[in-house]
């Protein structure tokens, strides 16, 4: 019993909290972020290593069955918490902190759940016309529904084309399974090279690290290219006004820019920088002008001096003016990802300087156009790219617009 | 071998030397614990290593659908007994465990092995980001492990023999380091890159929400990322005796320099591992192939005509 | 004594790993099932005091191994990951020749008169053995180099249907080359 104890109140200190942003809730997360790294915790990239799932804000129907899919694939102990508001995020982090040291809790819970990863139902129920237990054809047989990880949340299940039913030319494969584990075979296609190449579906988002909030982009990939993309946003983009806290404060833009930066900078694996970007963000959410001033400051020198930050980020989706006309996107979208981290942070700069901020919406890009600009990239350039973009920022619009 | 140096101690001091890595492994997460509470302007971290190990022996394993269970735990504890191997022939001062007379290639076989065992984590999940995950491993295999295979051979021309011992006494005069710096600064680059360590880590990284580690959780997330801790600690551990003169130096006794020695190594890879941005896999492809390779190689050459002339 | 039986234990899993090359309905268990195999070799090399050759042979085809499971994801034209399938083709010819190959290589072992060691082995086996080898074959070992080289490069160049006026323009003079993908060298 004592080790058991010790054990506990040892992992405790280390909890990993997978963060569910419900758009609309910048601000609960960014609160939630501040209190998990006061206490030592960190957030998790996966349910897989996810202790305590916390969903920030009220979730609609969609974004809250994800969430009970992500709960079910965690492994345990497991806690549970909602924060509905920025003001509650310190209790609800106490609460968690104290159910996942109840050992004996997590024993009966560990019994009662299902012991066996399973393929949820509803995906069998698709109504393909006999092709139940087919229909994830462009998954490869990968993408393990029933387990899908944060990433693979929000598939829009619809938008999938199902030509991956047709097995023919498959046949000479002699006695295998063509859906072993309800998960069938890949449907090929022609890549960019002329070459006939299996096609993935692999959603990203909306839960996923470093990505902006109630966003899901279906990709299609061949190897790691994406061939094809759709986009969505969880639970319809009129959801996020209707669930947002009336008496939420005011979120500056530049706080909101520097979390894009901050993003941007922690998927190019620029750890340090990243975490200046976060300190910055966090002095200009509590409005400390002083402390802003010299965070942000940093984070310029930072930015402008790493080589192997230009390096890495150089021609990284590259928009010259006639693809800004043509995709019809704002002026501060010219040049490559490093171009736009460059203009963010000069912009960050004057702001904390004194210059008049811009709103939220300038040079923002509505989320429909991704599709059409990931096409063609790369799966880590895409990441890049999304996050090198002021995406329309339909979780906090609102938010400002009322401010 | 009569004039190596080293002394080969009985098989029992493995559990010594097995500690003594583990030892090093946790100052290492324990440093990077203590700097990323830094970073982030909070306090803490020094007991970072005790509460995440705790934290993973308490979680419950889980599996995933259709996963090959078999293999995908093979790579977790290949990553975990590996480095344990590398050991065997670092000599601490004048005693080594063993000291074959090909123990440079001893090392690289282990270091090659993680080529397979990163894969296999990768693969064993059956999830599309761990895959693409270990795909990007081996991609950045490709363009590390040449490179470190010639930044090996230059301790090697230099001290005639593939035997670690060997190498040491040749370092009599002058650290290799001094002389073959390039070799130096590329094995550091291997080292990172079979640890999956900082630059070389995009098969973690957070755009594929943690690739190879995505399906991971308890125990087989433990032995994973203690592998990589170990990993680390064992290639910086196997640079002293290659490049920095082995337990050379004044003073303190030569078991104390090579603990010290490596310590040093150790805290500048975990430092760096903050400062560099990932080296995306695509991008280093052409900097292993096309910078590294040729500079180690030419390097190769420089030590070899010292070599040929001063013997 | 001790060696003995390592040996025999090694061979047993070596050829054990062989047929589980097989007998195992995925790709990836087939490729490390081979992988097994061949380090199993490499121990009974070790075990016969050829370190240098025992751990080359591991090192190599690990490494061979790894690269061997991409191009087989990569050529299939279907996901292998999942989908069980027979490891086999043509069995009637392939057992029969393997069969064969077997008995003639096993019997040759167990019937061919092997020499007496004549004299002591060498103080340093590697070195030995690269003098064996490299010695008088110098000129074969230093032309073989580069014609594999050679044909590995012309086998990518024939591989591949973009051309460097693709990538460099009718005039060779694009600078950087127009790639789908931009190196890291900014070539």
């Amino acid at each position: 019993m004592g080790l058991t104890r010790i054990l506990a109140h040892l992992a405790v200190n280390s909890t990993h909290v997978l963060i569910v942003e419900a758009p609309g809730h910048w601000l609960t997360r960014v609160e939630l972020e501040q209190q998990m790294a006061l206490r030592g915790w960190r957030a998790a990239w996966t349910p897989a290593n996810a202790d305590v799932l916390a969903v920030c804000g009220v979730p609609g129907p969609e974004l809250a069955e994800l969430a009970e899919r992500l709960w079910e694939q965690m492994p345990g102990p497991r806690a549970r918490v909602d924060v509905a508001s920025p003001a509650v995020v310190g209790s609800t982090l106490e609460d968690a902190a104290t159910l996942l040291l109840d050992t004996p809790y997590h024993r009966a819970d560990a019994r009662e759940r299902a012991q066996e990863p399973r393929i949820p139902e509803d995906h069998g129920q698709m109504g393909h016309g006999g092709h139940e237990g087919m229909d994830h054809g462009g998954h490869e047989g990968m993408n393990h529904e029933g387990m899908d990880h944060g990433g693979h949340e929000g598939m829009n299940h619809e938008a999938m084309d199902h030509e991956g039913m047709d097995h023919a030319g498959h046949g000479g494969h002699g006695g295998m399974d063509m859906a072993p584990a309800g998960i069938a075979l890949a449907q090929g296609g022609q890549d960019r090279d002329g070459l006939e190449m299996d096609v993935l579906h692999l959603p990203l988002g909306p839960v996923l690290p470093f990505w902006p909030a109630g966003l899901a982009l279906l990709c299609s990939l061949q190897g790691d290219v994406v061939v094809d993309a759709a986009a969505s946003v969880v639970d319809g983009a009129g959801h996020a006004a209707s669930s947002k806290e009336p008496q939420t404060p005011p979120v500056p833009a530049s706080a909101v820019r520097c979390d894009g930066v901050m993003a941007l900078l922690a998927l190019a694996g620029a750890d340090d920088a990243a975490a200046r970007a976060r300190r910055a963000r966090d002095a200009l959410v509590r409005g400390d002008q002083g402390a802003a001033r010299d965070a942000v400051e940093r984070l310029h020198r930072t930015v402008r001096r790493s080589w192997l930050l230009r390096w890495s980020l150089r021609g990284v989706m590259v928009l010259d003016p006639s693809d800004l006309a043509r995709h019809d996107l704002p002026e501060v979208c010219r040049g490559d990802a490093h171009d736009r981290l460059s203009s963010l942070v000069e912009g960050l700069r004057s702001e904390v300087c004194g210059a008049v901020p811009a709103a939220v919406e300038s040079g923002a890009v509505p989320w429909e156009r991704m599709p059409q600009l990931v096409t063609g990239l790369e799966l880590a350039t895409v990441r890049l790219a999304v996050a090198s973009l002021n995406l329309e920022p339909f979780s906090t619009v609102q938010e400002t617009r009322h401010a | 071998m009569p004039e190596s140096g080293v002394v080969i101690v009985a098989v029992g001091w493995a559990v010594l030397a097995g500690i003594l890595l583990c030892a090093l492994a946790y100052v290492a997460v324990t440093l990077d614990a203590v700097l990323s509470a830094r970073q982030l302007g909070v306090r803490g971290g020094w007991t970072a290593p005790l509460s995440r190990a705790a934290r993973l022996l308490r979680q419950r394993r889980r599996t995933t659908v259709a996963a090959d269970t078999l293999l995908w735990r093979v790579g977790g504890a290949g990553m975990f007994i590996g480095a344990f191997l590398t050991v065997a022939v670092i000599p601490m001062g004048r005693w080594v465990l063993a000291d074959p007379d090909v123990g440079i290639v001893w090392f690289n076989v282990v270091d090659v092995m993680v080529w397979a065992l990163v894969w296999l984590t990768g693969w064993g999940a059956n999830s599309a980001h761990s895959l693409v995950g270990g795909y990007r491993f081996l991609a950045h295999g490709l363009a590390y492990e040449l490179p470190l295979m010639f930044a090996l051979v230059a301790p090697a021309i230099a001290a005639g023999s593939l035997g670690v011992g060997d190498v040491v006494a040749a370092q009599d005069g002058a650290w290799f380091v001094v002389w073959m710096p390039v070799a130096f600064l590329v094995y550091l680059v291997g080292v990172t890159g079979f640890s999956v360590w900082g630059p070389f880590a995009p098969a973690l990284a957070a755009d594929i929400a943690g690739g190879v580690l995505a399906e991971l959780s308890a125990v087989d997330r433990l032995v994973f990322q203690a592998g990589r801790y170990l990993f680390l600690t064992a290639g910086a551990a196997f640079s002293v005796p290659l490049f920095l003169g082995g337990g050379a130096g004044p003073v303190l006794p030569g078991w104390a320099w090579v603990l010290v020695k490596t310590v040093v190594v150790l805290a500048v890879l975990v430092w760096l591992r903050r400062k560099v941005p990932l080296l995306r896999p695509d991008r280093f492809m052409e900097i292993g192939w096309m910078v590294l390779l040729p500079a180690v190689v030419a390097q190769d050459l420089l030590v070899s005509l010292i070599v040929v002339r001063g013997g | 004594m001790l060696i003995g039986v390592a040996f025999w234990v090694v061979a047993v899993m070596a050829v054990a790993s062989g047929v589980a090359v097989f007998v195992v309905n995925s790709m990836a268990r087939a490729t490390y099932a081979l992988a097994l195999s061949f380090i199993a070799v490499g121990v009974q090399i070790l075990l016969l005091e050829q370190g240098y050759l025992g751990l080359i042979t591991i090192l190599m085809m690990v490494m061979e191994m790894a690269v061997m499971a991409v191009y087989m994801v990569m050529f299939m034209g279907m996901n292998p990951a999942l989908m069980p399938m027979d490891m086999t083709h043509g069995k009637k010819t392939a057992i029969g020749a393997s069969v064969g190959a077997f008995v003639l290589l096993a019997s040759g072992a167990l019937f061919i008169p092997w020499p007496q060691r004549r004299g002591a082995a060498s103080e340093d086996l590697t070195r030995a053995l690269g003098l064996e080898i490299m010695g008088e074959k110098m000129l074969v070992m230093a032309v073989l180099g580069p014609v594999m080289v050679a044909t590995i490069v012309a086998g990518v160049v024939l591989a591949t249907h973009r051309t460097r006026y693709e990538r460099f323009g009718d005039d060779l003079r694009r600078h950087p080359a127009n790639d789908p993908r931009q190196g890291g060298v900014g070539r």
